[in-house]
């Protein structure tokens, strides 16, 4: 209990360090939203002066944090220059389509990784292995952008996929059965790209892993003791090759709002990723910080899981820790 | 039982591949700046022995390219010219290994330009793009993975080993380096360096950057495997023994993660030079006119490029050669790793 | 793929059917208007095809709209849907034609003295919500414009001779402008100005919350507008649906109430390649801003759609110099360099070095014109075709180079270098938006031809807000290459470029007093054509400000795209023109030719 409230405030000073260090990068770059209106002949300079004023653009850097700190204890997280409404609102909404795309992929992406891992593993430097390692290793070779884009591209030439965004244009006259199907058809595709790209690196981690074990000598007593099958794999080589890839699990759960966006945006999801995109390259400053925020959220949980589970799985840690 | 030598072959692999890239400038014909404006998006030329006469030369050559009537971008064979292949030819200037000034390629025409692999959009010959590409993208890959990995395993290592305090002290300040947003900071780089630094400069400096931040995960990676590999029993024996702490690091608990790293390792290089390709996209990649690996794939992120211009493609074909070697490097590696350590250890399991 | 010449005969017919039908159109009440007691309609007629009722378009826009306010609207996603399809202003510019014609104003005298523009309302209109439209919507509407504590975008525009425009009201149907100067340009000046209903907004208004007013969120009876199409619905980052305006006030030659179209959705498709492969799998009707190697491929196999080349648009772009006077905080290393920059010599050699055919050729596919000055072949009525269009050459280059006093030496690796007259080798940096792949492409381009001369030029793409501060603020640049859109073919548009007190005046922006000499009779020409009244005055003013601008080379202009366009075959009274919107200029006109086309899965 004392570990998860330390935890807790550990993960509080992490916010508030982020958001402070996100601040000060923010200001690194010269030149702000407003810039954009200086190369528009029908905007004089004074205008855009005066709306940087009138947004307290001109404030010392800790006056402005000061500020959103208020803004983010009443609920609103800052104020959008581009959209002219506070960024909660803007950002529940995206997170939650996002978060509908990540978890759909992650756990389809574990549950295709470790029969794929174990089975290589077990099949070392025969066939099914080395067809695996290449299939894995051409997927690596293969980057996000582009992999979404041949997708795109087959569901164009194909017809059998929608070519982007979460709801047909129709969506509102449907029954809410047929809305279930048609947001289902639209994350086909989506999903499919994220699994894709995270398949080879987990599957090749769970390899490792699991190959690792399978080579102890204690997992051959076990069996020379006539353990069968699968007693073996759940509760003996699993349990041991747990701990890499409980981390690797960790960063999954931490990745659920950051991990999609060259995904998201090349198709068209309305996700977190195009809103962070655009407000990154629009200097959006208060969207940007608030999806940071949201992101290290995740990223805190994730990690946190991961240590409960690591401590959870591994009694040598707990005796050990206890001992000491 | 023991199998040494696998690796080897996999190092020597890779060894050749990257000489071969080391020595661009003597295997590309020619300058990958080089511009052709008469010839943008030529498709790879094809060697011919045999002429449209029906007469067979000794030694190949290619046809000169001519526009297709009424098209702005379609080009054929005009079957009349004949370009001989020369071998050994003295073409622009570079300097091998960077230190040589030489001025000899391996093949070339005498006039003309022979596009092996065809040319990019501002008549560039892709080959040599390809060849010198590799410095770059291999230089960043290798830089910025051996950075991270570094970085990576000696702060999880300490984590993990010492725990307490420290752990978790590290551990939350590979989540702020995880969580703060790299990319403003690397978008508005550019904006407050001062314009002498070269673009060149400035992408190795990214690298760096992007390097050096990525610590994060396999620092937690390797911190769990730590910690649980410096409760194992031989481990505690030894330090029973008197061992000390950098010796048990060294001989027992590092052993321990090799096949967390080699992995990682493995992996990160290709990431490295593909992220380069996201940079692109970004705007933060090489810019013009260097050529890297990153780059020349950049152009296939658009939809026009990948169903028109199926040379482009060609770029993925030079690099998967390097990313298998690198895999089937740490492959062997771990595979090695895993038989000396059974052979290794048969003594504790008795004991 | 139809190559139309940027004004083809039939656009010129429709644009002329339109003035003169429109000067003769008077009360005609339309059908299916809901009984009410009130003074009979008077509506714009429109010649055109005549179309079906019924149908939905779906276009796809790079990025949301983030406001549905005209008064906060910056970016160009927002002022499309608002100025496309939402907002109807009193005197319009046709598109097709580039000359005003009445839009909800049937009419306006111009006083003997210019001064003063008195514009009669159509009788009997409506906002889409029912309400009636009269002066006082138009007061409000000004007066909300001209607010300084709101900083309207629109403000700049309405300030004429260093006053803001006095608005007066004569009767329900009459609204007087006092100009403080007269206004070379005229009636133009209120394209663009959507009049806003005064019933909906004055609370706001007082309470000062106006900005915050109508944005996305805002519920449909909330908003109205006189635009031909009125909101429905917003999905946050996936579309914005809009419905007929029931109230519209255009009809077309048989009397029925335009717009032919039900409903319009706008979806968003963040990449330009998503945004073709929808046009091509047929799920959305119009494509518009094409690049060219995009429009290639969608010109390949046109099942279904046509693909259409408008000719070149009203896009310029150039690569400048730092023209900017060195301050103290300039680097020594950069103040020489200016010193380069500043002789007029170096400036043309670099000119006529540039390979502009490549440029054209190479970027944008042969779809585009080499310019030499800023008034592209998109604009009919402004160009100066006396303007030398001179060819590459690299030995006139090296002529000027050496008037000005350049050699060449050769270095230690062979190459050939252009030195200054102190030794120094003459090379600089080239900025270019990290986001804008055309123009990085041209600044490549450039690098290779002025290697020819001996110049190292290095490109350096950097993130566009912070090459605007460096452009404009700290000014620590040395050349750039960036591209403007001109709003409007009337040089009065693009008037902060040219004027030296200008913040677009680019290669030495907001000038306390004009620099040179040839700055200082730029400003006066162009304050000429700003206030003579006559087109042919004014076209002399600018004519000669165009040969200045040749003269001088502060703007070194490089090519002007195309406007690429693609619409679906079943789409009626579909034409593109050169000036924004390209493709939704006339949306009230579109319709769907086949009712097949309308039901969507």
């Amino acid at each position: 209990m004392r570990y998860f409230l330390r935890r807790l405030m550990q993960a509080a000073f992490l916010l508030i360090a982020v958001s402070m260090l996100t601040f000060l990068f923010s200001t690194l770059a010269p030149g702000n939203y407003f810039e954009e209106m200086r190369l528009n002949p029908q905007i004089s300079p004074e205008t855009a002066a005066a709306l940087r004023t009138q947004y307290q653009l001109d404030r010392p850097l800790p006056v402005r944090y000061g500020r959103w700190a208020n803004s983010l204890l009443r609920g609103e997280m800052g104020f959008s220059f581009a959209y002219n409404s506070p960024v909660a609102p803007l950002l529940w909404v995206r997170a939650r389509n996002t978060l509908l795309l990540t978890l759909t992929a992650t756990l389809i992406a574990w549950a295709l990784a470790l029969p794929l891992g174990i089975w290589s593993a077990r099949t070392l430097g025969r066939l099914p292995d080395r067809a695996l390692s290449l299939a894995t290793a051409g997927l690596l070779v293969i980057p996000d952008l582009l992999l979404a884009l041949g997708l795109l591209i087959l569901a164009v030439r194909s017809g059998w996929f929608p070519t982007g965004g979460m709801a047909s244009v129709g969506f509102e006259d449907l029954s809410l059965f047929h809305k279930v199907g048609d947001i289902a058809s639209h994350m086909e595709l989506p999903v499919l790209a994220l699994v894709l790209s995270a398949l080879p690196v987990l599957a090749r981690h769970v390899r490792a892993a699991v190959a690792e074990v399978l080579e102890a000598p204690f997992l051959r007593a076990a069996a020379s003791h006539g353990i069968p099958r699968r007693t073996l794999l759940f509760r003996y080589v699993l349990r041991a090759a747990a701990i890499p890839l409980i981390s690797l699990f960790g960063f999954s759960v931490g990745a659920l709002l950051s991990g999609s966006l060259i995904v998201e945006v090349v198709m068209s999801w309305p996700g977190l990723g195009p809103l962070l995109l655009e407000a990154i390259l629009a200097r959006d400053l208060y969207v940007v910080i608030g999806g940071v925020l949201f992101s290290t959220i995740f990223l805190v949980a994730g990690n946190f899981l991961a240590d409960v589970l690591i401590y959870w799985a591994d009694p040598r840690i707990r005796t050990g820790a206890a001992a000491r | 039982m023991i199998q040494g030598r696998g690796w080897k072959r996999w190092l020597l692999t890779l060894a050749v591949l990257h000489g071969i890239i080391a020595c661009a400038g003597f295997f590309a014909p020619y300058d990958s700046a080089e511009q052709d404006r008469e010839h943008p998006h030529l498709p790879p030329m094809k060697i011919h022995f045999m002429d449209s006469h029906g007469r067979f030369h000794l030694r190949p050559f290619f046809y000169e390219p001519r526009l297709r009537e009424g098209t702005f971008e379609q080009f054929e064979e005009s079957t009349e010219e004949v370009q001989p292949f020369r071998f050994f030819v003295s073409g622009a200037r570079y300097r091998l290994l960077g230190l040589v000034p030489s001025h000899v390629h391996l093949f070339g025409a005498q006039d003309g330009r022979f596009y092996l692999l065809g040319s990019d959009a501002y008549g560039r010959d892709q080959l040599s793009r390809i060849l010198y590409g590799g410095q770059i993208s291999l230089l960043a890959g290798l830089l910025g993975a051996g950075l991270t990995l570094f970085s990576g395993v000696l702060i999880g290592a300490t984590a993990g080993y010492f725990g307490g305090w420290r752990d978790g002290l590290l551990m939350r300040v590979a989540e702020l380096f995880v969580a703060l947003p790299w990319l403003y900071l690397l978008l508005a780089l550019r904006a407050f360096l001062p314009l002498s630094v070269s673009p060149v400069q400035e992408f190795f400096l990214i690298v760096v950057v992007i390097g050096a931040v990525g610590w994060a995960r396999p620092a937690r990676l390797v911190r769990g495997v730590v910690l649980s590999a410096k409760e194992r029993d031989f481990v505690k024996a030894a330090r029973g023994f008197g061992a000390t702490d950098a010796y048990l690091l060294r001989r027992h608990i590092l052993p321990e993660t090799s096949s967390v790293i080699l992995t990682q390792a493995a992996i990160l290089v290709p990431q490295f030079v593909l992220a380069e390709m996201t940079l692109s996209f970004l705007g933060l990649g090489v810019p013009e006119p260097v050529p890297s690996w990153g780059s020349l794939l950049a152009s296939l992120q658009q939809y026009s490029t990948l169903v028109s211009y199926w040379w482009m493609y060609l770029p993925v074909l030079a690099i998967v050669p390097f990313f298998l070697g690198y895999l089937g490097l740490a492959s062997a590696l771990q595979q090695d790793g895993a038989t000396e350590k059974m052979v290794g250890r048969a003594g504790e399991d008795i004991w | 793929m139809v190559r139309m010449p940027g004004f083809s005969t039939f656009g010129r017919w429709l644009g002329y059917g339109m003035l003169t039908l429109s000067a003769a159109v008077f009360s005609r009440p339309a059908t299916g208007i809901p009984q009410q007691s009130r003074s009979a309609e008077e509506l714009l007629t429109l010649s055109g095809e005549i179309g079906k009722q019924g149908g939905r378009l779906v276009i796809s826009l790079r990025a949301e709209p983030k406001t549905l306010n005209p008064l906060t609207a910056v970016d160009a996603p927002s002022r499309e849907v608002i100025l496309g399809a939402m907002q109807a202003d009193l005197i319009h510019i046709n598109r097709a034609t580039q000359l005003t014609e009445p839009a909800l104003a049937k009419s306006w005298k111009v006083s003997a003295n210019g001064l003063q523009y008195t514009l009669t309302l159509r009788e009997g209109l409506r906002f889409s919500d029912g309400q009636p439209l009269d002066a006082d919507d138009v007061l409000f509407t000004f007066r909300v414009y001209l607010d300084e504590s709101i900083h309207a975008t629109q403000r700049d525009q309405l300030i004429v001779g260093g006053k803001p425009i006095a608005v007066r009201r004569v009767d329900a149907q009459t609204v007087v402008f006092q100009l403080a100067e007269t206004y070379g340009a005229g009636e133009r000046l209120f394209d663009g100005l959507g009049i806003l209903p005064r019933h909906l907004l004055e609370k706001s208004y007082t309470e000062g919350k106006l900005a915050q007013a109508w944005t996305l969120a805002t519920p449909p009876d909330q908003w109205a507008g006189l635009g031909p199409f009125r909101l429905k619905e917003y999905v946050a980052g996936q579309k914005l649906v809009l419905e007929r305006n029931p109230y519209y006030w255009k009809q077309d030659t048989k009397g029925n109430r335009l717009p032919y179209l039900d409903e319009m959705v706008f979806i968003f498709v963040p990449n330009a390649d998503a945004q073709v492969l929808r046009f091509q799998s047929g799920e959305t009707d119009l494509i518009s801003r094409l690049g060219s190697e995009n429009f290639s491929v969608l010109s390949r196999l046109q099942r279904g759609y046509t693909m259409t080349d408008a000719g070149p648009g009203l896009e310029y772009n150039f690569l400048f110099f730092n023209l900017n006077d060195p301050g103290e905080k300039t680097s020594p290393d950069l103040a020489r360099k200016m010193k380069w920059f500043r002789d007029v010599k170096f400036r043309q050699a670099i000119s006529v070095a540039i390979d502009r055919e490549a440029i054209v050729r190479l970027v944008y596919q042969g779809r585009g014109a080499a310019i030499w000055g800023p008034v592209t072949p998109g604009n009919h009525r402004w160009g100066n075709s006396a303007i030398p269009h001179s060819a590459r050459s690299l030995e006139k280059a090296r002529a000027f180079l050496k008037e000005a006093g350049f050699t060449w030496t050769t270095t230690a690796d062979g190459e050939i270098t252009l030195v200054d007259a102190d030794a120094k080798p003459v090379e600089f940096s080239i900025l270019t938006s990290s986001t804008n792949a055309d123009r990085t492409k041209m600044a490549a381009l450039i690098q290779d031809d002025l290697k020819q001369l001996g110049v190292h030029a290095q490109v350096v793409p950097m993130e566009f807000r912070s090459l605007i501060d460096r452009v404009t603020q700290t000014k620590e640049y040395e050349a750039c290459v960036l591209g403007l859109v001109s709003f409007d073919a009337d040089p009065t548009a693009d008037l902060n470029v040219w004027l030296s007190n200008g913040g677009t005046h680019l290669w030495n922006p907001s000038q306390a007093h004009p620099a040179t000499a040839w700055e200082a009779e730029i400003d006066k020409l162009m304050k000429q054509q700003l206030t003579s009244p006559s087109y042919e005055q004014r076209k002399q003013s600018f004519d000669r400000v165009q040969q200045i601008l040749a003269d001088n080379q502060p703007m070194i202009f490089l090519a002007s795209p195309d406007i690429l366009v693609g619409a679906k075959n079943s789409i009626g009274n579909f034409h593109a023109v050169v000036l924004e919107p390209y493709v939704l200029w006339n949306v009230e006109q579109l319709y769907f030719r086949n009712s097949a086309e309308n039901a969507r899965q």
